[in-house]
């Protein structure tokens, strides 16, 4: 495994970016083992396929390197490599379409996710088991899987996730709280069978 | 669900809320108002609690995988490497 943790080079993003503008190529391979690991955890949920993934990851990264001239010093790096991935995986699964998200009220999320059910704690009991948490991230469209992936594990701020996925802030707090919603609701009905979801009540 | 009133605020308008409240981008009267109904109302403050739960686990378990397997990295690397040397 690569560690990126590793990684002791005190240069800023922003300083290895402005070199490798300049030609120069090992400051660039700093940010690839920096950054290259978030790229294609983006780019394989994406696609859905560890072959088109890595392509997607090169993509991005020899994309990067062309451009790095052009990179705006106030954005961050990561924001803008994680832009350029997605773009890139989204060429390729193009043929599939895009998925069309159910339009549910917030209330009735709420519901399926155990608002107001008698043991909410199912939901925080579920979260803590990785396998259960990614077989609800599975069950979910690749549009909340995004924004989760974003927002929570990549730790991105509202306004950096709203710059990779193309829409403004508020949309994306919207669209980030109903994709909560909906994964704590795949998650409650992976461990009470009974609940809306897990009879598929959806 | 029994939708109630409490503190002036509405179950539905805190569950509307929670995502903000989680994320610390609610103003100062916000926060107070969720937070007054909370205290007041359980079946808010339990979802609420776990809830926020789930969010923490998101971070904590899935920021760490999957690694990034060495072969990708050094094909990655080989191929930025070959596309210089076109240039």
């Amino acid at each position: 495994m690569f560690d990126p943790s590793a990684d002791d080079d005190p240069r800023t993003d922003q300083e290895l970016i402005a070199l490798s503008a300049a030609g120069d190529r090992s400051a660039f391979d700093r940010l690839v083992e920096r950054h290259a690991a978030a790229v294609l955890r983006l780019t394989n949920l994406v696609t859905g396929d560890p072959m088109t993934a890595e392509d997607a990851l090169q993509q991005t990264f020899l994309a990067a390197y062309r451009n790095a001239a052009s990179f705006r010093s106030e954005a961050s790096v990561r924001t803008w490599l994680l832009a350029i991935a997605r773009n890139a995986a989204l060429r390729h699964r193009s043929k599939r379409g895009r998925e069309d998200i159910a339009a549910e009220s917030l209330m009735q999320l709420g519901l399926d996710a155990g608002w107001g059910a008698e043991n909410p704690e199912a939901l925080a009991i579920a979260a803590e088991r990785e396998e259960l948490l990614r077989r609800a991230m599975g069950d979910l469209c690749t549009e909340d899987q995004e924004v989760l992936v974003l927002r929570d594990v990549e730790g991105l701020s509202g306004l950096e996730a709203a710059e990779v996925l193309g829409i403004g802030e508020r949309a994306l707090k919207s669209r980030l709280h109903r994709a909560r919603l909906r994964l704590a609701g795949s998650l409650r009905a992976a461990l009470v069978p009974d609940s809306p979801e897990g009879r598929g009540g959806r | 669900m029994k939708e109630r009133r409490v503190a002036g605020i509405l179950c539905s308008e805190v569950l509307a809320l929670l995502s903000d409240y989680v994320d610390g981008e609610l103003d100062s009267v916000a926060v107070e108002n969720v937070e007054s109904h909370l205290l007041g109302c359980p079946n808010c403050e339990r979802f609420g609690r776990n809830f926020g739960s789930m969010v923490v686990s998101l971070r904590e378990e899935l920021a760490r995988s999957p690694e990034m397997q060495l072969d990708v990295m050094a094909r990655l690397l080989a191929r930025l490497r070959e596309s210089d040397t076109r240039s």
